[in-house]
């Protein structure tokens, strides 16, 4: 099983001005991991002090305990990387192209057959005599995922791998990740929260170069509570039965005669009391939250973090 | 220190199992990728085309004069031909090198290529060595069509007896080395650059626009042009001149002279050698150091 660690890591690009501020977290095993945070927070800066393809100006990162600066060819030998938008030559062809991957990962002729037949398979790759130049940007975006997957490294490093892709491929890819995810260990950075909630097992928020949460996806929902709640009723509610749960609620907004979103203040004892006055409002066949919660954490821990500032 | 990853076991059905990659093998492989999209790219055949045109022009012109014209000419000897013919040899070297050498590293930071590469487990002094040996190859393509027609012209106004073949391979060795030069200077400028166009004209610019200039101004200080690799590349023609001349001073009116310098084939050799040792370390260098900031 694979590794990745950064120790308190910290880079700039100008003098004063950091990019990444004193990182630390490691990772081993299997599972994945969502890298969260706004653009310019340093998630594709993270993943690429990683990959050594940025030095780290204080603290170290590895890839299965060696440092990418120190021996690049052990450091990467078992990961797949997907950073940025990679783009093989445009002059060959969709096999060669991850050939040259398949054999630089230790792939015998054969068994580069069969691993792009096998990624193939995953993804359903654009015709191997097709050019990359050729090809559209999403089809381009599985070839690079492909990229990723050849020869099976154990560790994988994912800068929003399902960019660019239509809601068919992302469908696929997710089920491939949770696949994935089993046997190997990725870090996965994304702007989609659907997905990572859907993906990953745990979660780190990040946000001006610092780390704001790390946590379980699972566990999260514990700490930041959702303030929006869809209530759907058995039966037709007037609007005016509604207007009972105004002292308890911030907002309140008709979906269609049955359904309702409440805006509130999000603690437990304001839900438990909406609750209460939904049944005695009428019958209550759904009561959930309104939006993911991940994204509503994503929001308020940003938020959190700018007042502090 | 660090121990050399195991194999990896097949396990299960289907499954693969990989090797530990040698540095020998990765550089193999990195050679057949950069030759496989250098002799597909529109420069490899507009600068192929662009020399066989050029090269077919001369000879067409040469024929139209006759073989008694030719032969005054060159002073009836092959050897004199082919080296008046392969003086140009130089350029198409230079251009070529700049062509494949210009963007070979630059294309790294200022495209995706580099996210495609330089993620893959090969160490970047590796990289650069396969690049290096495919430009170098695609570049002797190139100047072995000049080479093709300049070789013909000797066979056809000569007869194929005459054609001094050694002098000739001697030649063809001199200008492999000159393209190692140029590609080493190109490297170095790629591996400095961003953008690949800079790359590709900068190269272009400081091997010839550039030495060409200064070559002349220091003759006309009467200061031989040793530092220039251009005037090294006199070398490659040199090998087949039966009369050279290494320094001629040419009258420019009363008490007044000019002295132009040819490099001895040592000479050149030693210019050429001199430039491998001191730009390729410096390109491997600065390409090991550069990140991945865009």
């Amino acid at each position: 099983m694979g590794s990745f660690e950064v120790t308190g890591v910290t880079k700039w690009f100008r003098p004063g001005s950091p990019v990444l501020s004193d990182l630390t977290f490691r990772y081993d095993g299997a599972g994945a991991i969502g890298y969260l945070g706004p653009n310019g927070s340093g998630k594709t800066t993270t993943l690429k002090l990683l990959v050594g393809l940025l030095r780290p100006s204080r603290g170290h990162a590895t890839l299965n305990g060696i440092d990418p600066m120190v021996d690049r060819k052990r450091a990467l030998w078992d990961v797949g990387a997907l950073i940025e938008s990679p783009e093989p030559y445009p002059t060959l062809n969709v096999f060669e192209a991850l050939e040259t991957v398949g054999r630089a990962r230790g792939l015998a002729s054969r068994d580069v057959d069969r691993e792009v037949d096998r990624c193939n398979e995953l993804l359903h790759l654009p015709p191997f005599g097709e050019r990359i130049g050729w090809l559209s940007k999403g089809q381009r975006q599985r070839v690079a995922l492909a990229s990723a997957l050849i020869g099976d490294p154990s560790v994988m490093l994912l800068d929003e791998p399902t960019s660019g892709l239509d809601p068919a491929e992302r469908v696929l890819v997710r089920a491939l990740l949770n696949r994935l995810k089993r046997d190997h260990l990725i870090l996965m950075s994304s702007h989609q929260m659907f997905e990572v909630t859907e993906v990953c097992d745990q979660v780190v928020f990040l946000h001006a170069g610092q780390i704001l949460l790390r946590e379980r996806v699972d566990r999260v929902e514990d700490r930041i509570r959702s303030r929006q709640l869809d209530v759907e009723f058995a039966a037709p509610v007037e609007p005016g039965r509604v207007s009972a749960l105004r002292p308890l609620a911030v907002e309140i907004v008709p979906r269609s005669d049955r359904r309702w979103r409440i805006s509130f203040d999000g603690t437990n004892e304001t839900r438990i009391q909406i609750l209460r006055r939904c049944q005695e409002i009428g019958e209550v066949v759904q009561f959930s939250s309104a939006s993911l919660v991940l994204e509503e954490a994503y929001l308020e821990l940003i938020d959190t973090s700018e007042e502090a500032t | 220190m660090v121990a050399t990853p195991k194999p990896t076991p097949a396990e299960g059905p289907g499954a693969v199992s990989r090797h530990f990659v040698s540095d020998f093998e990765d550089w193999r492989i990195v050679t057949v990728h950069q030759l496989q999209h250098y002799l597909r790219t529109n420069r490899f055949f507009g600068l192929l085309t662009f020399v066989a045109v050029i090269s077919a022009l001369t000879l067409s012109f040469e024929v139209s004069a006759g073989v008694a014209a030719v032969r005054v000419e060159q002073l009836y000897r092959s050897s004199e031909y082919l080296s008046n013919y392969l003086s140009n040899a130089g350029l198409w070297i230079i251009l070529a090198a700049a062509f494949f050498g210009g963007d070979a590293l630059s294309v790294d930071f200022s495209t995706g290529a580099g996210y495609y590469m330089l993620v893959l487990p090969v160490r970047r002094s590796v990289l650069l060595a396969g690049r290096y040996t495919a430009a170098v190859l695609v570049t002797l393509a190139i100047a072995g069509v000049y080479y093709v027609f300049a070789t013909a012209g000797a066979v056809y106004f000569f007869g194929g007896a005459s054609v001094p073949w050694a002098g000739l391979a001697e030649s063809l060795g001199v200008s492999a080395l000159f393209a190692l030069a140029a590609l080493s200077v190109a490297f170095c400028v790629s591996s400095f650059f961003r953008s690949p166009a800079a790359g590709v004209l900068v190269t272009v610019l400081a091997l010839y626009v550039g030495f060409v200039t200064l070559a002349t101004v220091f003759e006309l200080a009467g200061i031989e042009p040793w530092f220039s690799l251009q005037y090294a590349g006199g070398a490659i023609d040199a090998v087949l001149d039966t009369d050279f001349i290494h320094q001629q001073t040419v009258p420019l009116g009363a008490d007044q002279y000019y002295i132009v310098w040819v490099a001895t084939v040592v000479e050149g050799i030693e210019i050429m050698a001199a430039y491998i040792a001191a730009f390729l370390p410096l390109s491997v260098y600065l390409y090991h150091r550069k990140e991945s900031t865009g």
